[in-house]
Order: structure tokens, then C-alpha cells, then sequence
């Protein structure tokens, strides 16, 4: 364990050997940071444990629960399987659990090199730091919809071996689901990823977006006197996209819940990207 | 406007958190290829200059130039080549050594990949490189770190205290590194309160106190400059104040415990003193330049002297 002192166990040609600057292609540096990102999230236990948790298990335990229930008494609870519960299992999969494992996520890929104190050191080495920011929610979407996807072909295949005589779900209704699943899990994760990067606190950042979804948006839908002005939370936006009836209890326009959705992804990131190149590293 | 001699050079320099000055018009001149020391008490402004130099927080007035050019207009094509500890070296704890080194390098650039390995061996951390970061010691996150700044084959590495966190052989072997880093052309502007260290391990400094650079220049320039001291110890303190009384070397002399001082007037004439003792019956016993810590001299030379304690 001793520091190599030999010449020849130097990484390099010495100082002065090249010019400066060896940045090396735009997008090859890109793809190794967005990879770089991916890394720091994977090897995570915590992060993957919970994230599979919350878009796997769960969905196990959804159509295990139905299927138990089924088992016990047919005649009053139907098969586990089918297109009904294809629907619920997305809706799951889109708002609810998924979208936490998207939150939890987002959140650590936003805060981590600043609650890690690693964040001070990528600044030195001269990248900038909007490019610093801007690889986290690719990196927090791609390992998002990993265990998203997963949850997904495991209620895909539960919803078709536990149908019993119930109609399955079709070719159309499993691809918009699941392009339903990946633009709401995007949204939320880019949400995550621009809200954390603000706080640079994992704890906030989480308490924060879960709270405003789980339970500050549960209640303003409800709150029906606030009418149109409703359309601007981002659960029934998402919702009203959805290719069932996602139970939100709100309607708008597509084009409104596009825009919606739009602005809880730009305005989030913008702040983020504002805040990560003003924050004294 | 700046010195090709140069590798950091800062002009008038300024910075303020609140009402309070932490920098204040510092004029700094880093020579290229040397081992250069930066001191000053806790607070005095220290680290606030790193995060200045390395674009981690803006100055409010002043000019900074590295490696020849103006920062932070440069600062992408400076910071390419130097590497830097701030405070100290932060990891991602659930990662490797050599996962964590992987992440700073896609941030590099691809060269910087191909660096990781030699940088592990070099500072001795092939072996433990595949371990969780967080199963390392302060000394061997140290180590990484080092490791860390070797990516960008720096021309300039920024080290705030790493001495910190090492056991004697640790900082035995940091110090042997940076002998090795600085005879490869590169400079090492190394941050530390270790007042021995940094006369070991450096061959310039500077001391910043309060904010103000009060002192920079050659350590040995630092420790008394051309005032050179002797010792003589001898059985005749009175004779060998009548013998020595004239001597061209001698510029002034007084009794001691065991012989005298001399201050001398030149840089040579010690063997001619010792000869003159001699010669006129003086038993000398020992003849030994005074040599001033630069723990003695900062302590001088910063605020804190005199200060209520």
C-alpha cells in the first residue's frame, strides 16, 4: 500500500507534454456522463431496492392479492387477470408506485453529487455546469423506466396467465399503456430530477414531490370549486392522457393536458439547470 | 500581462461574504514547476482563493490568470489541465475507487479513461480499487483524490491540506509524490497549516493572513533572507569577542550560553572565523548556522503575535 514512486507508474507523459484542453467529442463525452450517471444510480443498493419494491413487487402483490381472492371465491371476485386489471396495473404503474420509484429516483439523480460533496470536484475540472446538470435526467429516465418496465411486463404477463375467461388486453391498449406509463414516469423523474437539483437535498427533495402529488394534489382535485384551475396539476393532466379511465375525476383538453405536462417538466428543469450553475460549489 | 514564468498569478484581488473582506487586493505569483506552499492561519483566506482560482465561487473585483490565461473566461480550456482537492476529497461513498474515478473521467473527457489504472497504481490503490469508497480511511481517500486530479495529467495540481488524514508514512510518501510530480514539470500549489511540511516539501511559499498576502518568495527567502546567523560554541566567550572584533565576515556578535552569535556579513569567512578562534587559543566546539523554522517565522510575521489570546 505505498505510493508508487517510479517514473514508469506515471498515468501520463508528464506535464506540458500536449496542449490543454482534450475534451474529446461532444456526444461521446455525453453518452459517458449520462453512463456515469446511470452508475452512480445503479450501484445504489438503497435506490434499486426500493425502486424495484415499488414498480415490481407491487405489481406482484396486485395481482397475487386478486389472484388469492379469486382462488378463494370465484363466484364473487373475478379472475386477477384480463384487461380490467391490465388497466389498474398501469395506472399503478403511471401515477401511483411507479411514479414514486420515478420520484425516488429523480430525486437521488438530482442531489446526489451535492449531498455527496462530489459535485465541488466535477466543477473544477472545468465542464460547465449546465452540461453537468443536464445529463441527471436522462440517466434518472432510463433507469426509471428499467424497473417501470419491468413492473410492466410482469402485469403484461399476469394480466394474459391469470385472465381465466376474461377478455385480454390488445395490441393497441398495451401499447398506449405503455407509452402512457413512459411519458408520466418522464415527466415525474425530469420533475424530481429539477426539484432536487434546486434543494440539493435528497430528504426535501423527496418529501416535496411526494407530498405535492400524494397528498397536496389528491386534495386540490377534489376541491371542486377551484373548477378549471385544476387542469394545471400535474396528476390529472397526466391522467386525462391515459388510454382508460385513469379515476382522476378531472377532464380537459388534450392540447391542455400536453401543455400541462410540458410545464411540469420545463419549468422544474429550467430552475434546476438555474440553480446548478449559481450554487458556490 | 502575465509572466510566462508564472503558472497562477492573481492582481489585486478581491472578495467579500457579507461586510467581511476574505481576500483582499492579493497579488499572488505561483512559479512554474516549483512545489509552492500557501499558508496562513484558519479563516485567513486560504481555501477562499482555491474556490476563486478554480472557478467554484466568482471574485468581486481583481484579475485571476492561470496557466497564461484570464479566469474564469478560460476556465474550461485552464481547469483541462489541473487538478484540484478543495478542503477535502468527496467521493460517492456506495461507489468503488475505481467507479468513482470512472465518473470524474467521463466528465474529463476520453483520455482521462485511459488514465485511471496508472493512477490507482501510483498512489497505491490498485489493490483496494474495487472496494466501496466508504470502507476507505480519511488516508487513503486522500490518496484517491491525488489519484483523482492525475486524470487530467495536470500541469497544475491544487491541493488544500492533504496532509491531512495521514499517518507519518502516508505523508512521507505524499511528500516523496509531489518531489516526483514537480521534477515532472508540473507545479503543486499545496495548501497546509503543517508549518514543517510545507518547509520540507515546498520550495516557495506564500502566507496570507486575514485575507492580505503579507509574504511570498523562495522559503529560504522567507525564513530570514540574507540575514545569516551562526552559532559558535567555544570555551571563551570574551576572547572570541576581541578576536572576531573587525572581521570583515562579521557583522555583529554577542555572548550566548555557550559561546556566541555572530551575524554574519557575507556569505562566506566561517572557515577564516573558526581559523582566527583557533589561532588565538579559542577552543571551538562547534560551529552551526542558525537556521529559523518557518513555524517561527509565520508565527512573526502573521497577526496572531502579540495578539490577546
Amino acid at each position: 500500500m505505498t505510493m508508487g514512486m517510479g517514473r514508469s507508474a506515471a498515468p501520463h507523459g508528464g506535464a506540458g507534454s500536449r496542449s490543454s484542453a482534450p475534451r474529446g467529442g461532444a456526444l461521446f463525452t455525453t453518452r459517458q456522463m449520462i453512463g456515469a450517471e446511470i452508475l452512480k444510480l445503479r450501484r445504489n443498493r438503497g435506490v434499486v431496492a426500493f425502486a424495484f419494491l415499488l414498480s415490481v413487487v407491487v405489481v406482484l402483490l396486485f395481482f397475487g392479492y386478486n389472484a388469492i381472492q379469486h382462488a378463494s371465491n370465484p363466484a364473487q371476485n373475478g379472475p386477477a387477470g384480463g384487461a380490467l386489471r391490465f388497466d389498474r396495473a398501469a395506472r399503478v404503474l403511471g401515477l401511483y408506485f411507479g411514479g414514486l420509484t420515478a420520484i425516488l429516483i429523480g430525486s437521488e439523480a438530482g442531489t446526489a453529487d451535492i449531498s455527496s460533496g462530489v459535485f465541488r470536484d466535477l466543477v473544477a475540472t472545468g465542464r460547465s455546469r449546465l452540461s453537468l446538470f443536464f445529463v441527471r435526467a436522462p440517466a434518472a429516465i432510463i433507469v426509471t423506466l428499467a424497473f417501470n418496465a419491468l413492473g410492466f411486463l410482469l402485469a403484461l404477463a399476469a394480466s394474459f396467465l391469470l385472465a381465466g375467461g376474461q377478455p385480454t388486453p390488445g395490441v393497441s391498449l398495451i401499447l398506449e399503456s405503455a407509452g402512457w406509463i413512459v411519458l408520466a414516469n418522464v415527466v415525474l423523474a425530469g420533475l424530481a430530477v429539477g426539484v432536487g437539483s434546486v434543494t440539493g437535498s435528497r430528504a426535501v427533495s423527496l418529501t416535496a414531490v411526494i407530498g405535492w402529488q400524494l397528498l397536496v394534489t389528491e386534495l386540490l382535485v377534489n376541491v371542486t370549486s377551484l373548477g378549471s384551475a385544476r387542469d394545471a396539476l400535474l396528476t390529472p393532466a397526466a391522467g386525462q392522457l391515459a388510454p382508460f379511465d385513469a379515476g382522476t375525476g378531472v377532464t380537459m383538453a388534450t392540447g391542455v393536458a400536453i401543455a400541462v405536462l410540458v410545464g411540469w417538466l420545463a419549468v422544474p428543469a429550467l430552475a434546476g439547470a438555474w440553480r446548478t450553475q449559481t450554487r458556490d460549489a | 500581462m502575465t509572466n510566462t514564468s508564472t503558472i497562477i498569478e492573481t492582481h489585486t484581488l478581491c472578495k467579500n461574504f457579507g461586510e467581511r473582506p476574505a481576500v483582499i487586493d492579493l497579488d499572488l505569483a505561483v512559479p512554474r514547476g516549483c512545489a509552492f506552499g500557501f499558508l496562513g492561519h484558519n479563516g485567513a483566506g486560504k481555501t477562499t482563493l482555491i474556490r476563486m482560482l478554480l472557478g467554484l465561487t466568482s471574485a468581486d473585483s481583481g484579475a485571476m490568470f492561470i496557466r497564461g490565461r484570464p479566469m474564469p473566461a478560460y476556465r474550461a480550456d485552464v481547469l483541462a489541465r489541473v487538478g484540484a482537492i478543495v478542503e477535502e476529497p468527496h467521493f460517492h461513498g456506495h461507489l468503488t475507487g475505481r467507479e468513482n474515478l470512472r465518473v470524474v473521467a467521463a466528465v474529463r473527457g476520453p483520455e482521462a479513461y485511459g488514465r485511471i489504472d496508472g493512477a490507482l497504481r501510483r498512489v497505491g490503490l490498485s489493490d483496494r480499487a474495487g472496494d466501496r469508497v466508504r470502507t476507505y480511511s480519511q488516508g487513503m481517500r486522500q490518496r484517491l483524490g491525488v489519484a483523482r486530479c492525475l486524470l487530467s495529467d495536470p500541469e497544475l495540481l491544487i491541493l488544500d491540506e492533504p496532509m491531512n488524514g495521514l499517518d507519518p508514512g502516508g505523508i512521507l510518501e505524499l511528500r516523496m509524490m509531489i518531489g516526483e510530480l514537480v521534477a515532472e514539470g508540473r507545479t503543486v500549489f499545496l495548501s497546509s497549516h503543517l508549518l514543517d511540511e510545507i518547509e520540507k516539501t515546498c520550495d516557495a511559499a506564500a502566507v496570507i493572513d486575514r485575507g492580505r498576502l503579507i509574504a511570498q518568495g523562495p522559503i529560504e527567502t522567507l525564513l530570514g533572507g540574507e540575514r545569516r546567523e551562526l552559532d559558535v560554541g567555544c570555551d571563551d566567550a570574551h576572547t572570541a569577542l576581541d578576536v572576531l572584533d573587525g572581521h570583515p565576515s562579521v557583522a555583529g556578535a554577542r555572548e550566548t550560553a555557550d559561546g556566541l552569535r555572530i551575524v554574519l556579513a557575507g556569505h562566506n569567512g566561517i572557515a577564516d572565523i573558526n581559523r582566527r578562534l583557533v589561532g588565538a587559543g579559542v577552543a571551538v566546539f562547534r560551529l552551526e548556522p542558525v537556521r529559523e523554522s518557518l513555524e517561527h517565522r509565520f508565527l512573526e510575521i502573521t497577526s496572531r503575535v502579540g495578539a490577546p489570546s
